[in-house]
């Protein structure tokens, strides 16, 4: 069994790591970049196959020479064998569809063709959620998505998934489908390792892990546009329908209520706010 | 008399359209029928902002001696879109060096510098085409990228084609938010264009696929269709990803350039290819535009809240192919949404570039974005039976099960909500943890989320992980909510935050911003940190009254 799992560096949105322009724009290069963290789950469904059925994964991203850190911190969640990355100045900013076909190359051109190809759901800059179906739509493969679950026969050659759909109303779908396919993890994906066999494996595959991370370079290997055999008008920015026109500070929300100041240590103003509350206080 | 009438338009719309309007008392007739209409306080806002900053432009700014330091990044991108001497704008530059030196600022004058000087030097100029094979000769040809490349070069696109999802045979919502607004965007069309390049109005067009779809085309017409196209078959009760995807692509290629076999003419379709295509974003409705767009070489936005079609001065060299060229393109789907976690709403366009067209335009909507039509029982409209041969190997993908989830997390109708924000950043786990001590020690109340926490990359411990999702995000893309005391802790306020909470009979923010959003909207504003003021309100709501130590502070 081969596995791809497929990941990217993104801003690190937490508080206080974003900064912004005084225009109210987000400044990405003073803004830290980490693992999209939707992609932990699709590492996490990885290292599960691996553990239960063995084989080998591999991490592949496009970005950046900065991204290696982030394969590299892949590479601490999952047991990977290896790590690729796509980088070119060529390949930048470009849309999920220019994305998805230098991604595609990347994957056709790994020398073993893996059996499950792994994305997380949406990314939390772009936030899109096209990327992974565009990619398996270009590797003429079946594809699974919002996957909460999954297990594979490998005898058999098959996988079963349950899945999340929306609407109306949400369901949740069991589906079957041959390998190799494309698996798009949802964020509530679990694993669990039922048999000790597992438990013990998972757990030495961690401490493995740890050690590979630190020289995850020796394990490194790095494509440019010419490695692909891709046309530079077809990638990255030249190759993307859509541009970002504008970019607007999300509008100050209008001034509707006079709020009544109140100091934390202030026993009399904090007697108002416990005023409001304690009409709905939980009996004894 | 008004162009445009603001209740006829959603937020994200009016924005980019009342910047076209420069006389102030047309804005003062707007705020009033806004105002006796649907009296939404940020169109007000946003029409009062308009009008403030009309009468401020009323003697017009002279770019050489404009103190650009009292000018706001947008005010200068205006003011130099009318500048065409470079010397006055390399002046400019200087000034903003030396005063503000704002990046973007910068960035703005630099490109219509280049504008300018490239507009001199192309003018004229034809694109001339060079084939990959002499412009690229260190690749191997053909290039791995062009196995994929199935597109169409000076097509023709006509209409809106929106994708009408189904669940258990009937439409959701959302398809028939956005039959309506379909509906809005090509009747403004019509008026504006006159319709197509040869004068006849184009259409919406609806799409429906499944195994039970053939009874929907009527309530599809009355909500706004022209005409439906639907293909009907058992096997397709449930969404798959690749039969979907090629019955809407052999549709939307019917009659084309790119038509497949025996589809090559159609009575109903004479184009290439949709001019737009409108989806949910749904987890199906999302896959398939993504799949659908990329089958066809185009580009799609999704997860949007607003959209609007208007002519774009483009000077994107990928676009125009000639550096530093503006190119005006028409007809353009504009669409918007809410991007980098909330921070910001981004506009994007679908462009086409040389020798290649990206057409159609596609999008997919936020569900609830627009509001549901009312239907029109008389409306009429085309109904179109499409026939194709469905291939076996597009069922390699099969569902042996479903099921019906019960409702998530349900956070309306509580007397209380503690919604938390990206103030528990320091310690999140804790931060959810104070959070479920004060909804415990309340009868009746709900954890809430900013939409911040949930795209966060915190790590939470195991026993509070299940409580963050996005099933408890209050806001826009969440769930709107209006207890009777709203708590807002560690949350700073954006605008798609308010809509979720501001109908609330009470609202108690705590911060330790004070300068923070949220306290325009809230009664109380508690000036400190939510990891000391949570166990202060939790400990006095159990107790019934204030922790004592507070209390004797007092004395």
């Amino acid at each position: 069994m081969h596995n791809v799992v497929l990941t990217k560096g993104v801003p690190d949105f937490r508080e206080g790591q974003v900064s912004f322009d005084e225009e109210g724009h987000l400044e990405r290069g003073k803004t830290p970049t980490v693992m999209n963290p939707n992609d932990r789950a699709a590492l996490r469904a990885a290292l599960g196959t691996r553990v239960r059925n063995g084989g080998t994964v591999s991490l592949l991203s496009m970005g950046p020479p900065g991204y290696k850190e982030v394969l590299q911190e892949g590479m601490r969640e999952v047991y990977a064998d290896d790590l690729y990355l796509l980088s070119d100045r060529e390949m930048g900013a470009a849309d999920t569809w220019a994305t998805a076909m230098t991604v595609a190359t990347g994957i056709q051109n790994l020398e073993d063709p893996p059996d499950l190809v792994f994305a997380g759901f949406k990314t939390a800059d772009g936030e899109t959620g096209h990327t992974g179906p565009q990619t398996a739509w270009c590797l003429d493969i079946p594809l699974v998505t919002h996957v909460v679950s999954l297990e594979i026969d490998e005898e058999a050659g098959r996988l079963r998934a349950k899945r999340l759909v929306e609407g109306d109303i949400e369901e949740i779908e069991t589906v079957e489908a041959p390998l190799p396919s494309f698996v798009v993890v949802d964020p509530e994906f679990e694993s669990t390792y039922r048999r000790a066999a597992h438990r013990l494996e998972h757990k030495d595959m961690r401490a493995q892990t740890r050690r590979r991370a630190e020289e995850f370079e020796d394990h490194l290997t790095v494509w440019d546009h010419a490695d692909l055999n891709l046309d530079p008008d077809y990638i990255g920015l030249d190759g993307s329908p859509t541009i970002v026109s504008g970019v607007d500070p999300i509008p100050k929300a209008p001034s509707e209520r006079e709020a009544t100041a109140v100091d934390p240590d202030d026993p009399d103003g904090m007697e108002s706010v416990v005023a409001e509350l304690t009409p709905y206080a939980a009996g004894d | 008399m008004v162009e445009i009438d603001p209740t006829d338009h959603d937020i994200a719309e009016l924005g980019p359209k009342i910047k076209d309007v420069d006389d102030a008392d047309e804005l003062r007739e707007m705020l009033e029928l806004e105002e006796s209409g649907e009296d939404r306080a940020p169109v007000k806002t946003l029409v009062e902002d308009r009008i403030e900053k009309v009468e401020d432009d009323g003697e017009a700014v002279d770019p050489e001696s404009v103190d650009l330091s009292e000018q706001t990044v947008a005010d200068i991108a205006n003011l130099v879109r009318d500048v065409d001497d470079t010397a006055v704008l390399r002046e400019m530059l200087d000034r903003e060096r030396e005063g503000k030196d704002r990046k973007t600022a910068k960035e703005q004058i630099e490109s219509r510098i280049e504008s300018v000087e490239g507009s001199d030097e192309a003018e004229g100029e034809q694109l001339e085409y060079v084939p990959p094979e002499e412009k690229h000769s260190d690749l191997d040809h053909p290039t791995n990228d062009k196995q994929w490349v199935e597109g169409v070069d000076g097509g023709t696109y006509r209409d809106m084609w929106v994708y009408c999802e189904t669940q258990d045979g009937e439409l959701i919502d959302v398809s028939l938010e956005m039959l309506g607004k379909a509906r809005r965007l090509m009747d403004d069309y019509n008026d504006q264009y006159g319709g197509d390049e040869t004068g006849d109005p184009e259409d919406v067009v609806a799409v429906l696929i499944g195994d039970d779809v053939a009874d929907l085309t009527d309530e599809v017409v009355a909500h706004g269709a022209d005409r439906v196209v639907y293909l009907e078959n058992d096997r397709l009760g449930r969404f798959r990803h690749r039969p979907y995807t090629e019955i809407f692509c052999d549709m939307a290629r019917a009659g084309g350039q790119l038509a497949a076999e025996g589809r090559e003419s159609v009575d109903w379709k004479e184009y290439d290819e949709p001019r737009y295509t409108v989806f949910p974003a749904t987890n199906n409705g999302r896959d398939l535009s993504a799949l659908v767009q990329g089958e066809l070489d185009s580009g799609l936005a999704s997860d949007c809240s607003g959209l609007y079609i208007e002519d774009a001065m483009i000077s994107n060299p990928a676009k125009t192919g000639k550096p530093g060229d503006s190119e005006e393109f028409e007809r353009v789907l504009h669409m918007k949404r809410p991007d980098f976690s909330g921070f910001e709403y981004s506009t994007i366009l679908c462009i086409d570039k040389p020798f290649r067209d990206f057409h159609p335009q596609g999008a997919s909507v936020i569900p609830g974005s627009f509001e549901i039509p009312e239907p029109d029982p008389d409306r009429d409209g085309e109904v179109v039976e499409h026939e194709m041969p469905l291939d076996e190997a597009w069922f390699d993908v099969t569902v042996t099960d479903h099921d019906t989830l019960d409702t998530g997390v349900d956070l309306t109708g509580h007397d209380v909500v503690v919604a938390l924000g990206r103030g528990i950043g320091d310690a999140p786990t804790a931060g959810i943890e104070l959070g479920l001590d004060l909804v415990e020690a309340l009868d009746d109340a709900a954890l809430g989320l900013s939409r911040g926490v949930i795209t966060s990359s915190y790590n939470f411990a195991g026993h509070v992980e299940s409580y963050v999702g996005e099933q408890r995000q209050i806001g826009e893309s969440g769930q709107v909510v209006e207890p009777d005391v709203y708590v807002a802790a560690g949350i700073s306020g954006a605008i798609q935050h308010k809509v979720g909470m501001d109908e609330s009979d009470t609202i108690v923010a705590v911060n330790t911003d004070p300068e923070a959003d949220i306290r325009d909207f809230s009664d109380y504003f508690v000036e400190g940190d939510l990891f000391e003021v949570l166990p202060r309100l939790t400990e006095a709501v159990e107790r019934g009254e204030l922790p004592a130590a507070l209390a004797e502070a007092d004395d």
